[in-house]
């Protein structure tokens, strides 16, 4: 610690050397934590869970998948026979159902400004099984479970993600008309309830309106076309998510579901959300694999080499200092050490600032706006406060060591290598 | 004069340095010998191996063939990291340029050899501010080197060497780049650490006005003493 003082005087002393190797290093680490930010949500999606897990029913040979509202209830019961004490059943369950229209009537002017894209389903479950919201405290959920108690009271209400109110330029109370894409001809007079907390930030384009209101709309459209059911209307459920207790549960509920002579026209699939969506982001496969193993190492390999440019003329401008400290007594050892703790120090910093503010700032926007599969946004998680000092220190360490070590191996009756 | 009270013994020291191809030779065969409480200077012409002689006895280089001991000790069998910490403890440097860390101020640069020993914090301020006493800058701790005169910045070169207490004070042409005031003021400084802190003083120098200072001249050329006065 003694040596602290110099350390830090060299550093404040060598102030443009410092600030450009500051900033080089906030640029690339702000780059890798966004890389680092997508491929952690991503991750966290695909990785397999052994207890608590969710199980994803959808049509076995069909995308999108399209089955019959019908398969609902039995599916939430995971396929188990109501009189059968001894069969798996999940603890939670969830059908979905996708409505996919316009605030804009005129299809000539229809944008992605006044796209709706709506999940059909039980509000409630909104709160229980949604990824990332079943995790928040009621505190953090209370704008959702404020919404979730108004639609009670408002068949026809809608949930809606800030950012897609903010599009639509509405607000909580607002009515809207909403036209029918994958539903053609069916148009919804919506009442907006309320719309999800800021974080998680996936859900800021999102919209919920209840299965039973849309139920009845598929009603009052056959009652208004000659008793002619909607064409989609034997199509309304793509997916039912039940959640499981733990792997062996899973198996049993597959089995049951697999077996079940309910689910055979169609035929359905059942697996763990994370493989159904390791399979969803196959099509993203080569994009995140270029994130993970070209870009993410390409740009640490950059720092390393700016760091390691800034630590080089440091040290060859700083040659005699060296000398003159051998002559005093310092070893080659702890000449090393101060060369390589004072980049250690502007890179760890300079990580640390990049990823505060990288954190601050992207989720200040409600998330990094990078649309892959059904992420539209991705917030910045709290482990960016230590990948960013980290990939500064890692890449300090690597960059420097290389004139650290010349600045140890100065050899003094060079650098004063006169003759007399 | 006996062998205790030699400080410093060069014993046969030859010394050649390799340019390309070319083999140079430095010292030849030389000896010298230099006690305790003594204030020699060393001079000669352009390559007469002046600096050469003053780094193999600060221990900044190895001699080629040949010993040099200090005060008991064989500096030219030492390793690096020996001969660093027995710098430290046994040697003052003066340098021609003063070579004080530019974003240190003269406490800081005074303090640095002491970091290097087992002190504390209230020990180091004691014997920093004891050194700059001594050299009579006590009211510019806190001034950094582009902040002093070239005489000031060399008192703070004598402190930094006087302020682990070492026995020999070697210095390399200490005022070489001053004017004859600041020169004259250096060289009483320098007579002064020897009277009163029994220093044993070594100096390189061109100025015969600073070589009179000393107890003894040695003359060097072409690697070899050719006169002692």
């Amino acid at each position: 610690m003694k040596y602290a003082f110099l350390i830090f005087e060299t550093i404040r002393h060598n102030l443009i050397r410092t600030i450009l190797t500051g900033l080089g290093t906030m640029v690339m680490v702000l780059v890798v934590t966004l890389v680092f930010t997508v491929l952690s949500a991503l991750d966290r999606a695909t990785t397999e869970k052994q207890k608590n897990l969710k199980a994803i029913v959808t049509e076995k040979w069909q995308i999108p998948s399209m089955m019959p509202y019908s398969y609902a209830s039995a599916l939430s019961q995971g396929g188990a026979a109501a009189d059968d004490p001894d069969a798996a059943r999940p603890e939670d369950a969830m059908s979905w159902g996708f409505f996919v229209g316009s605030t804009e009537e005129n299809p000539a002017k229809r944008s992605f400004e006044n796209l709706f894209f709506a999940f059909i389903m039980e509000p409630e479950k909104a709160r229980t099984m949604l990824d990332e919201v079943d995790s928040l405290t009621d505190d953090e959920a209370q704008p959702l479970l404020a919404a979730i108690k108004r639609m009670k009271d408002v068949p026809n209400g809608v949930i809606v993600g800030q950012e897609r109110l903010d599009k639509m330029k509405k607000k909580v109370g607002d009515r809207i008309t909403v036209f029918g894409r994958n539903y053609r001809d069916m148009n919804l007079e919506l009442e907006i309830v309320g719309t999800f907390p800021r974080e998680p930030a996936r859900y800021a384009d999102s919209s919920v309106i209840s299965r039973d209101y849309f139920n009845r709309q598929l009603d009052a459209y056959q009652n208004s076309h000659q008793n002619k059911p909607h064409p989609m209307a034997e199509k309304t459920l793509g997916l039912v998510w039940l959640r499981l207790k733990d792997r062996k549960t899973f198996s049993k509920v597959s089995e049951q579901i697999l077996t079940s002579p309910s689910f055979t026209s169609p035929p359905v699939k059942i697996e763990t959300s994370s493989t159904g969506i390791g399979g969803f982001l196959e099509a993203w496969r080569d994009i995140i694999w270029g994130m993970r193993w070209l870009m993410a190492p390409a740009c640490l390999l950059t720092l390393s080499l700016v760091i390691s440019n800034a630590i080089s003329i440091s040290v060859r401008e700083r040659q005699l200092e060296f000398a003159v400290m051998k002559v005093m007594g310092f070893r080659p050892s702890q000449i090393l050490i101060l060369v390589l703790a004072e980049a250690l120090l502007i890179g760890t910093i300079s990580g640390f600032l990049s990823a505060a503010l990288t954190y601050v700032a992207i989720n200040g926007m409600g998330g990094l706006p990078f649309r892959i599969a059904f992420f539209p946004k991705f917030a910045v998680p709290l482990q960016a406060f230590w990948w960013g000092p980290a990939m500064g220190a890692i890449t300090a360490l690597a960059g420097s060591f290389i004139p650290a070590w010349r600045a140890r191996t100065v050899k003094v009756s060079d650098v004063f290598a006169r003759v007399t | 004069m006996s062998k205790s009270e030699i400080c410093v013994d060069v014993q046969n020291v030859h010394k050649s340095f390799r340019r390309g191809i070319e083999v140079v030779d430095v010292l030849n065969g030389l000896n010298l010998q230099v006690h305790e409480k003594e204030f020699v200077s060393l001079m000669g012409p352009s390559g007469s191996g002046k600096t050469t002689l003053l780094n193999l006895i600060a221990g900044l280089d190895q001699p080629t063939t040949g010993s040099v001991y200090v005060r008991g000790d064989q500096i030219s069998a030492m390793t690096e990291s020996q001969l660093a910490s027995w710098r430290t403890r046994t040697i003052g440097f003066v340098f021609q340029f003063y070579n004080l860390l530019p974003v240190l101020t003269a406490y800081r640069n005074v303090e640095l050899p002491l970091l290097l020993l087992p002190l504390s914090a209230s020990q180091r301020k004691q014997q920093v501010q004891t050194a700059l006493d001594i050299v009579g800058l006590s009211d510019r701790l806190h001034h950094r080197p582009g902040q002093l005169s070239g005489g000031q910045q060399q008192r703070v070169g004598i402190a930094r060497a006087i302020v682990t207490d070492p026995a020999l004070i070697v210095a390399d042409e200490p005022t070489g780049a001053l004017d004859s005031k600041s020169a004259d003021e250096i060289l009483d400084l320098l007579g002064e650490l020897r009277k009163s802190l029994n220093k044993t003083i070594i100096i390189v120098t061109h100025d015969p006005r600073a070589a009179a200072r000393a107890d003894r001249e040695v003359h060097l050329d072409k690697g070899q003493l050719v006169a002692t006065h």
